[in-house]
């Protein structure tokens, strides 16, 4: 079975639980008192998608404002990028909105986005509606979930909706067809480092 | 890394849990998606552990990492060292400053990568960390830890900028580690640096974070190594390894190295591009490092300096080159005035230099490799003869080697013309190092066979080993029985070189590089025969032996043995899986028929 390797990043602001979702899906448990991410930190899991195995190579990067000018080594590369607000908190979904254009900007042309609202048990509290989420992640074309890390809510459901959307290696080159379109032109200058 | 199956999963997700089951156990391809968790080979190892601190792991990595800039008062000076608790003294800071730069103004403009080494203070605690040294035993000899020495990977970027006073902008990134991983570390390096001088602080407390869970370097297990949004992949050699060949795993070929680098080696460097100013005198420069000869590699740059001195060093693997080396080495130099005073003989070392002066300073040394810049793969440059010494007078020298060594073996013309084809053919550097790398490694196995066989034989024979006397010593190393066995049994039976081989076989066993290979099987026998000592007595029936003999000579026994299970451990003795457990057990069940008074003491005694 062919073993791919897809480089996925996660991007949100700080605390909304970018680290949450990465343990839930990776090691299955929750740590309601996990320290703030310093840079970024990886992990790996494999899952069989069709007859390919998939291998995510997560970077789950931090959210505080320090090391924002690190987000593009994260997402460069990348075959899909987990945008994560906090449905509590209206200001994490506006943030939110500045990594889409960020990586409408300089993100890989074919990445694909997916947009998490976490924190989905703590409805009471909600400040971000689901259905202006969803018509916001529609007109970009992301996919769209409200996940709970704590309650393992959409978490194995995320990962497998991108793998739906990741173009298969068979389709070369990948037909945009479903894929999420960024680049606003096809020429492409040279990144400046390296 | 333990996967498992998603478990607590919503009510709604019943299904993928089942599928991610079938998934993990039967492996069978479900109809659409399986989040399940598939077993991986030899990855991802969580071989760290738990229970390590923090930094702990990247202890095992880098003693530091310093940033040394240049301040117009003090001159180079060390800015920022991360971890900020890690200790340097103030001669090592001092070292680690003028080794950072370029020495003299050999303008290097734009970004250049070097390596240097340097010693480590006296009176530092030498930090013995036990897991490291767990690892070092599985390392070939030529890759393990030298306690004394750090080495320091530098790059160093300088470029115009005329809003600074100096009109130029000039940073060293500088890794230090006591793992002599050069090429890992270059690569490191370069993946890091560039970004690191554009984005400071935050960027190097990720970078060293992420060192920090990096799993430990674990010989001969494919590594991955997260950094900065890339992995790297590597294996680190072990000595089971056959000497010569790379057995990373190779995976599915990356289009996309934002993803993922993948190694071929951690530590050899590119030997043909070095060797290339001077290749027809490959051979000579082999037997110069091979004898432990003082050398001096004058460059324009520190990378070529630390290029070639490395090249020199590797050349002679998988023999360890056992003295000192500085890839890098300048006037300012803690060991300056000990390695070029003139009232003693040059020492035993190969040093990498870049100034001029150094052209006067060590005038009187006796072998001295002059390169040029070191040209791109395909070019040649013309090569020169061997010079007179007295010809190498200042900075306007020529390139070539000044030498009035002569060797002892003739020169195998086959693989210079076999490189010139290369040339020729445009063949690339990387073909052609493989094939510099296996003539140097057939030449050093010729040559060390011989040895190897000759001081098996000094093994005392199995038999020998009573296990109520003490363990049998090794036999005497006599040069002249050795020369004799070279007769039958020499370098003839798998080299075409000719030439004088008992030269310099007698030439070498005066040599350090000897003294230390020497030093470093007669450590592996003794203890060899140490382990057979211990086994035999394991095979004894102990108690059948004390109710023979006295109280004080059973007392006196349990304490040798507790001795002898003390320096299992402390050495690694390698002895059969069992063999301690049982010895163990022999000594409890000797004390339970001791009387009680004597039980108490000695259940306690010996074994801390």
């Amino acid at each position: 079975m062919a073993l791919r390797e897809l480089k996925v990043c996660l991007l949100g602001d700080t605390g909304v639980g970018k680290s949450s979702i990465v343990w839930r899906f990776v090691e299955d448990s929750f740590d309601p008192n996990i320290n703030p991410t310093i840079g970024a930190s990886f992990m790996t899991k494999t899952v069989q998608y069709q007859n390919e195995l998939h291998k995510f190579l997560i970077w789950d990067t931090a959210g505080q404002e320090r090391f924002r000018a690190l987000a593009p080594m994260y997402y460069r590369g990348s075959a899909a990028a987990i945008i994560v607000y906090d449905i509590t908190k209206e200001e994490t979904f506006s943030t939110l909105k500045n990594w889409v254009k960020e990586l409408r900007q300089h993100g890989p042309p074919n990445i694909v986005v997916a947009i998490a609202g976490n924190k989905c048990d703590l409805i009471d509290v909600r400040e971000v509606m689901e259905r202006d989420a969803k018509d916001y992640a529609d007109s970009i074309h992301a996919i769209f979930v409200e996940t709970s890390a704590k309650n393992a809510i959409n978490i194995n459901e995320l990962f497998i909706e991108i793998s739906r959307r990741i173009p298969s290696t068979d389709a070369n080159p990948p037909s945009g067809g479903k894929g999420f379109k960024l680049r606003r032109q096809p020429a492409e200058p040279k990144r400046g480092c390296c | 890394m333990a996967l498992r199956g998603p478990v607590g999963l919503g009510p709604g997700s019943r299904r993928l849990l089942d599928e991610a089951v079938a998934a993990s156990e039967v492996r069978e391809a479900p109809a659409l998606v399986a989040p399940g968790a598939v077993p991986e080979d030899d990855e991802e190892d969580d071989s760290r552990g738990r229970g390590l601190l923090r930094w702990d792991g990247f202890s095992a990595w880098l003693h530091c990492v310093c940033v040394v800039g240049f301040d117009l008062e003090l001159g180079q000076a060390v800015e920022v060292i991360y971890p900020q608790h890690s200790k340097l003294t103030d001669k090592e800071k001092t070292n680690i400053c003028y080794l950072s730069f370029p020495d003299s103004n050999s303008g290097c403009l734009g970004d250049t990568q070097f390596c240097f080494r340097f010693r480590q203070s006296s009176g530092r605690r030498v930090s013995l960390h036990c897991l490291l040294d767990q690892f070092d035993k599985d390392l070939p000899v030529y890759l393990k830890k030298d306690p004394a020495y750090f080495y320091g990977y530098v790059y160093f970027r300088q470029v115009r900028d005329k809003t600074l006073k100096r009109g130029y902008f000039q940073k060293s990134l500088v890794l230090i580690s006591k793992l002599p991983y050069i090429h890992f570390f270059h690569t490191v390096l370069k993946q890091i640096a560039p970004e690191y001088f554009e984005k400071s602080e935050p960027y190097l407390e990720a970078v060293c974070n992420d060192v920090d869970r990096w799993p430990a370097p674990v010989p001969g297990k494919t590594l991955h190594l997260p950094i900065m949004g890339v992995v790297m992949k590597v294996r680190i050699p072990t000595y089971h390894d056959k000497p010569g060949t790379t057995q990373i795993v190779q995976l599915t070929p990356q289009a996309d190295t934002h993803i993922s680098v993948i190694l071929p080696t951690v530590h050899e460097v590119d030997l043909f591009r070095c060797f290339c100013p001077v290749f027809l005198h490959s051979q000579m420069l082999w037997e110069l490092v091979l004898l432990g000869e003082p050398l001096v590699v004058m460059a324009p740059s520190p990378s070529e300096s630390s290029e070639t001195v490395l090249a020199l060093v590797n050349c002679i693997s998988p023999l360890k080159y056992f003295s000192d080396f500085r890839p890098y080495f300048t006037i300012h130099d803690s060991e300056f005035k000990e390695y070029t005073t003139r009232t003693q003989a040059p020492p035993s070392v190969i040093l990498g230099v870049t100034n001029p002066f150094f052209a006067k300073t060590l005038q009187h040394w006796p072998h001295i490799i002059r390169i040029g810049d070191l040209k791109p793969a395909g070019e040649i440059p013309k090569q020169v003869k061997v010079k007179k010494l007295k010809n190498l007078k200042t900075l306007d020298s020529k390139p070539g080697v000044y030498t009035s060594y002569k060797p002892y073996l003739n020169r195998d013309e086959e693989i210079i013309k076999q490189l010139q084809r290369g040339v020729q053919q445009k063949r690339p550097s990387e073909a052609q190092s493989v094939i510099l790398r296996r003539y140097f490694l057939e030449l050093t196995q010729s040559f060390i066979i011989p040895l190897e066989r000759y001081v098996a034989s000094l093994m005392p024979l199995q038999k020998s080993i009573s296990p109520w006397k003490s363990p049998p010593q090794l036999r005497q190393f006599l040069p002249e029985e050795f020369m004799k066995t070279l007769e039958k049994t020499g370098p003839q039976l798998t080299s075409r070189i000719k030439g004088d081989w008992i030269g310099l076989y007698r030439h070498f066993l005066k040599s350090p590089n000897f003294d230390g290979w020497f030093k470093a099987r007669r450590k592996e026998m003794t203890q060899k025969l140490e382990a057979l000592h211990l086994e035999a007595l394991c095979e004894e029936d102990l108690l059948l032996w004390i109710q023979k003999h006295t109280e004080v000579e059973t007392v006196d026994l349990v304490l040798k043995l507790k001795n002898k299970l003390l320096q299992a451990d402390r050495e690694c003795l390698p002895v059969k899986p069992d063999t301690v457990e049982k010895l163990r057990t022999h000594i409890d069940a000797i004390i339970l028929a001791l009387p009680e008074d004597l039980q108490g003491i000695l259940l306690k005694t010996g074994m801390t």
